[in-house]
């Protein structure tokens, strides 16, 4: 019988909720929560260990709890790796896929998970793993889980060339030619896809684009003098302990920093956690990614009205479109509500 | 305009006394036919051999294929402009062998955008010419001056097979026709209230024409596409010898001069014609290098499509990588001008099948027909015989093959087993109509 091993994060081990978020990786041998159902639903496979850890602590510790976790397997024999299913909860989506992207990696297994359409983990990790479309809760369970074992078992028994529309994974970005059964030609299909484009019926390209989103120039600012202006970056500058836990790559969290009492930012109190360039200079002097001396400088001369009393920092090397644009989203509540009038972006 | 073409439906091509057709079977005077193509002096040596479906033979490389055809009740060429002067064509009476081909086959040369054709076993559903009865002219000729380059012109050698499919086409020229098609099309604005009330739709055509030299591309009356804007054409002149292909394109991309005059997607047209659609005719385009040419022809093209009150457009391309962004620039003209567009394309999605799909992409470009990867690997066992040069597709730059890979080895292996990219499959990606082939998600 081939072996399996499961991920689940502390919630569904039934550890704790937000509380024990940063419960430390374990491995415990047998069936834990979810694991039971993936069990029963695995045809060619035993679920043999039940992998454990806190959403925070991968979330901010990601480093070290890969390296626990995939020390933890180096004892055990397995030919596949599950991970959730993470329904529409995002730091563990993110947890499933940065888990099984390492375990794939480094034992040479495929992995499988499920998601939620909305789960940012589905964007930023569709294209390293399969996996499926899932419900929003863990109500969606023994569903998730069959679908997750089904595939599984295809690909056990040596199934290859699986394909996203007839197995119901997210497409992966990988694209083959094959020979339609039907012989339907090349021709016929564009006549019938035409028809139905001219009659506002719904299609299916063959050649799906993604989705660009571009967004409108805002008008400019009236009266510069008077305008409230802040400095939101992507550079990954942050007091020096990160109370953020800010991930220094593919960040799905971001952090604002008061300066209202800082004429410059200083070294040793602020640095940069951006894994994707040399830190030196910025370290030495964070005000070359978040200028708060120039602005300083501008409100002094009255160019500005004044500066926000926040700075807001995250990190941009790898993270996806769809976290970027969830974490504005979030970022922009706190300045409306301060009516800021202008932003500043500073990347690195 | 009306255009018959009398169909004689082709089991069998056999060498024989007289260059005749008979219930099925072709029978070529060979020594009569090679003496009529060694009249181009630049022929140096010519050979015709035939290859059918089934037989365990490996055809390389390829560098046209024709339908063999003959005009009834006219005197003007097949190919005018190319075999002939010009004249118009698309209305009369024209015969034609079907289920056969000629091609174009390279003695010992072969150059970027020749192709290679399986006649048995896997190899033969990559390309449609698998399923052919082919007589292949296989031809070395004095054309020094481009004998050791990458792109060829081959030149003597595809106007050789031109003329061929001619000489052969006269066989059935006073015999009657097996059965027959019609393509008829009243002029855009005499088509009655009915079939105008339909929704009106164009056939755009980018065929390929991105070399700045003359002689590589495809041609229009004998006219080099490079040198053309976009132009209104009648689909029965394309059916009718108004255009060939050209000698440039990775060969999976290419419309071979067959596929212009059987075009799948002009036939899908004219079924639909006066039941679903008003087809108005053909936008001929082309391919270009700047890109103020590819927004020149855009702009013509939908202009064209415009004036003429097109709702609807199926848009096609020859070609992949840089002639995308004439695809899509195009694509995105007619989408801005109202006009629904359909593309037809393949893709370039890389060996693991990971890469962007088409260099340019555009979310306006929302209805695409995608019919291959060109370059998917392909491996293949030897087959008993070769008609032409296994050893070009290592050694003569063929798009999809290679002489030595550190990891692959050459594409032509000592024991005649081959590997290769789709690439170098003759027209296998059959973006004009014909292609079963569809790309999707793993």
């Amino acid at each position: 019988m081939k072996q399996a091993v499961l991920y689940i994060n502390q919630f569904f081990a039934g550890i704790g909720g937000e509380d024990k978020a940063d419960h430390a990786p374990e491995i415990r041998e047998g069936l834990v929560g979810p694991a039971m159902a993936l069990n029963a639903a695995l045809q060619g496979a035993e679920v043999t260990h039940t992998i454990i850890c806190g959403d925070n602590f991968m979330g901010s510790r990601e480093e070290e709890a890969v390296e626990q976790i995939l020390g933890f397997l180096k004892d055990v024999e397995f030919d596949i790796f599950f991970a959730g299913p993470a329904f529409q909860a995002g730091r563990y989506g993110n947890a499933c896929g940065v888990i099984s992207k390492a375990v794939k990696a480094a034992y040479n297994v495929e992995a499988i998970s499920s998601m939620h359409e909305e789960n940012p983990g589905v964007e930023m990790f569709k294209k390293d793993l399969y996996i499926f479309p899932g419900g929003k809760s863990a109500a969606a369970m023994r569903k998730d889980t069959k679908k997750m074992a089904a595939l599984g078992d295809k690909l056990l028994v040596g199934e290859k060339n699986l394909q996203a529309e007839t197995e119901g994974f997210y497409p992966r970005g990988i694209r083959h030619q094959i020979w339609r059964e039907d012989q339907k030609p090349a021709a016929k299909r564009a006549m019938d896809m035409l028809l139905k484009k001219l009659a506002g019926e719904d299609y299916q390209t063959e050649l799906p684009i993604p989705k660009t989103d571009r967004v409108p120039i805002a008008a400019p600012i009236a009266e510069m003098p008077k305008a409230n202006i802040a400095i939101v970056t992507t550079g990954g500058i942050v007091p020096v302990d990160n109370p953020d836990r800010i991930q220094s790559a593919s960040a799905t969290r971001w952090g604002r920093y008061d300066i209202s009492a800082m004429p410059r930012l200083e070294g040793g109190a602020f640095k940069t956690i951006h894994a994707g360039f040399d830190p030196a200079a910025a370290d030495a002097d964070p005000n070359v990614i978040v200028p708060i001396d120039a602005m300083r400088k501008f409100e002094d001369e009255g160019k500005i009205g004044r500066l926000h009393e926040y700075f807001y920092s995250t990190v941009g090397t790898g993270t996806t479109e769809a976290e970027a644009s969830r974490m504005a989203k979030e970022i922009l509540v706190h300045l409306k509500e301060a009516e800021v009038n202008g932003i500043i972006m500073t990347s690195t | 305009m009306r255009l018959e073409i009398g169909h004689f439906n082709v089991t069998d091509v056999v060498f024989g006394n007289e260059t005749r057709y008979d219930n099925g079977t072709l029978t070529i005077n060979k020594e009569e036919a090679l003496a009529f193509v060694m009249e181009d002096e630049h022929i140096t040596h010519a050979d015709l051999v035939i290859a059918k479906p089934g037989d365990s033979i490996r055809i390389v490389p390829v560098k046209e294929a024709i339908e063999p055809r003959c005009r009834v009740n006219a005197s003007h060429s097949l190919f005018p402009g190319i075999t002939g002067e010009t004249h118009p064509v698309g209305d009369g009476i024209t015969h034609a062998l079907k289920g056969c081909s000629v091609l174009a086959v390279g003695q010992t040369y072969g150059s970027f955008g020749d192709g290679l054709i399986d006649m048995s076993g896997e190899g033969a559903k990559y390309t449609q010419f698998g399923q052919k009865v082919n007589v292949c002219l296989v031809v070395d000729t004095d054309e020094e001056f481009e004998r050791h380059e990458q792109q060829k012109k081959n030149r003597a050698l595809r106007w050789g097979a031109h003329r061929l499919a001619e000489y052969l086409g006269n066989a059935v020229k006073e015999l009657t026709p097996e059965d027959k098609e019609v393509f008829e099309l009243p002029p855009v604005t005499k088509r009655g209230p009915e079939t105008s009330a339909l929704p009106s739709v164009v056939y755009v055509m980018q065929p390929q024409s991105q070399m700045e030299e003359m002689g590589y591309n495809d041609m229009v009356y004998g006219w080099d596409m490079n040198h053309v804007v976009p132009t209104f054409m009648h689909p029965n002149e394309i059916l009718d010898g108004a255009m060939i292909s050209g000698s440039f394109m990775p060969c999976s991309s290419k419309w071979s001069t067959y596929d212009f005059q059987n075009n799948l997607t002009i036939k899908e047209l004219y079924a639909e014609h006066g039941k679903s659609i008003n087809f108005l005719g053909v936008i001929m385009s082309n391919l270009n290098v700047s890109l103020e040419q590819k927004q020149r022809s855009a702009q013509f093209v939908a202009q064209i499509a415009k004036s003429l009150g097109a709702d609807g457009a199926i848009l096609a391309e020859e070609g992949y990588g840089n002639p995308d962004a004439d695809f899509i620039a195009c694509y995105v003209a007619l989408e801005d001008a109202g006009v629904k567009t359909v593309g037809m394309t393949n893709e370039c999605t890389g060996r693991d099948g990971a890469s962007q799909p088409l260099v340019t992409l555009d979310e306006k470009a929302n209805a695409i027909v995608s019919c291959g990867n060109v370059s998917q690997l392909i491996e293949l066992p030897a087959m008993d015989q070769v008609i032409g040069n296994l050893n070009a597709l290592a050694e003569h730059g063929l798009s999809g093959g290679w002489a030595a890979d550190e990891v692959l080895g050459s594409s032509v292996r000592e024991d005649g087993s081959i590997i290769m990219e789709n690439n170098s499959m003759f027209c296998g990606d059959g973006v004009t109509g014909w292609s079963i082939k569809q790309m999707k998600e793993f």
